[in-house]
């Protein structure tokens, strides 16, 4: 197990816990709470309307968890995590996976020690709120387009994953203007780009592969997903 | 299979038994009195008088700490040398004759209290993971008011992740002696199919347990056990002088720059 827990020396989008002012903290927290109180309210109709959703969204939930844990050898030759969320907001729709990438996030700041509790609204901002309802609108742009579902896919959580990056960047920049907001965020850019865009690419394969594979060995999951985003099976049918 | 993660200290540390509402209290309190802090002083107070407690009163072995510790240390050392050299506009301290960069005051200072923040937060966030264990923190949430479906479904999500880490490991473990992390195209397609199957697994494991739930009367809420426990005064007397004197330090050293 500690080869999927341990976490030093890896850089990750998280932002660590005392980073941000604490007139920040307090910005993204009144930001973020909205969107996760519609998310809830969302959810909250699912399970009401059908219970067994319940534990699936929980499943749901682990397996972002679990996936983020994972490590991905990226190009710059260390070790990164993906976020996961994109292949959540795809599955489960994007208020559903608000939720989850809170709890979430909350889970890997409590066990894993990755993020923290006063920078928890910022995270749940970039990681929870831009980057799922990104990958989500995505997904269905591509989709309309009439392109395929793998393209569909890689797009989303590509595009999503660059999202997450660039608000996180823009939240350490404004926390941190100096000079300007301007220099500070192309300095964090910089970084970013180097280390996480071959990793959004990286992700954005294997989530099509993830993808894919689920089509291929188990398409009535993908169908039973009706529970959470009736739309869906359209799509797995689409595909057999 | 789990002894170095955070879970099981928090089960098995000597400050488990201390009232729930208390420790998440003083480690809330003095996460913001570090984040408040415009001066590295008192982050870096906080930062000892935690990781004190940490190793002498909750009696984690020191050595685990430690290297838990080089995590935010690394991460904000990273970020001191980054802003040192880069978020300064003042005049030069230091130049190391490379690419014009050169180590302001003014990065230097500012760099050097984000790192003692990260440190100060950190450690606190450390008491809080090792000290309090997470079905307590359950109970605290429902005292916030979360809503009902937000905690029963982080109370199943805990449950299934420890099930599903065993499980990614064993698929992990078993792929690694068949070579599938041999070259970087195996690795990618190991990690797919790792993931693809682990996300079948896991529907299968989620459908059965509603299955077992149900049959045995789950009606879409979980009840759980709520110790209603109120923080003695004394307690209460310490908190508040131990938070204020941290206050009055904040308010001493308003300001204070290392150089």
């Amino acid at each position: 197990m500690r080869h999927f827990i341990k976490s030093k020396g890896d850089f990750n989008v998280h932002i660590m816990e005392g980073f941000l002012p604490w007139q920040w903290c307090l910005f993204w927290y009144i930001v973020a709470l909205p969107v996760v109180a519609y998310g809830v309210i969302q959810i909250k109709k699912i399970t009401d309307k059908n219970p067994e959703s319940k534990p699936l969204l929980a499943v749901s939930g682990a397996f972002i968890f679990v996936l983020s844990s994972l490590k991905i050898p990226s190009v710059t030759g260390s070790c990164s995590h993906p976020t996961g969320t994109g292949l959540g907001a795809v599955l489960f729709g994007p208020a559903a996976t608000s939720v989850l990438a809170t709890i979430v996030l909350l889970f890997q700041s409590l066990l894993l020690a990755h993020g923290g509790i006063t920078t928890l609204g910022a995270n749940i901002f970039s990681m929870g709120i831009a980057g799922p309802f990104a990958a989500w609108g995505i997904y269905k742009v591509v989709k309309k387009s009439g392109l395929s579902t793998s393209i569909g896919v890689f797009f989303a959580v590509f595009i999503g994953d660059l999202l997450t990056y660039i608000v996180t960047a823009t939240q350490l920049s404004l926390a941190f203007p100096i000079p300007t907001f301007t220099e500070s965020f192309v300095k964090f850019m910089v970084i970013f780009a180097y280390t996480q865009v071959p990793l959004a690419i990286i992700e954005g394969l294997l989530t099509v592969f993830i993808f894919w594979n689920i089509m291929k060995l188990r398409p009535d999951i993908l169908e039973d997903l009706k529970v959470i985003v009736p739309k869906i099976k359209e799509t797995a049918k689409e595909l057999i | 299979m789990f002894e170095n993660t955070l879970d099981s200290y928090a089960h098995s540390n000597n400050l488990k038994n201390v009232n729930i509402n208390f420790k998440v209290l003083f480690a809330f309190l003095t996460m913001l009195v570090s984040l408040i802090s415009t001066s590295p002083v008192i982050p870096l107070l906080i930062t000892f008088l935690m990781s004190f407690l940490i190793i002498f009163k909750a009696k984690i072995p020191w050595k685990f700490y430690l290297k838990f510790l080089t995590i935010p240390f690394f991460f904000g050392f990273l970020t001191f040398i980054f802003m040192a050299f880069f978020f300064g506009t003042g005049a030069p301290l230091f130049e190391p004759g490379i690419f014009n960069l050169a180590v302001t005051e003014d990065g230097f200072n500012l760099g050097f209290l984000v790192f003692s923040r990260i440190m100060g937060g950190f450690s606190c966030l450390a008491f809080l993971a090792l000290t309090t264990p997470m079905n307590e923190m359950f109970s605290i949430f429902e005292n916030l008011k979360m809503p009902k479906i937000v905690i029963e479904i982080a109370m199943l999500m805990y449950r299934y992740i420890f099930l599903f880490l065993e499980e990614a490991e064993n698929m992990y473990y078993s792929q690694k002696t068949r070579m599938g992390y041999g070259s970087i195209k195996n690795t990618f397609k190991s990690l797919g199919l790792l993931a693809s199957n682990l996300f079948i697994r896991t529907w299968l494991k989620g459908e059965q347990s509603y299955i077992a739930m149900e049959s045995r009367c789950y009606d879409g809420s979980i009840k759980s056990f709520k110790a209603h426990e109120k923080i003695s005064v004394k307690n209460i007397t310490i908190l508040l002088f131990f938070e204020s004197f941290l206050l009055l330090g904040i308010y001493l050293t308003w300001g204070f720059k290392i150089i």
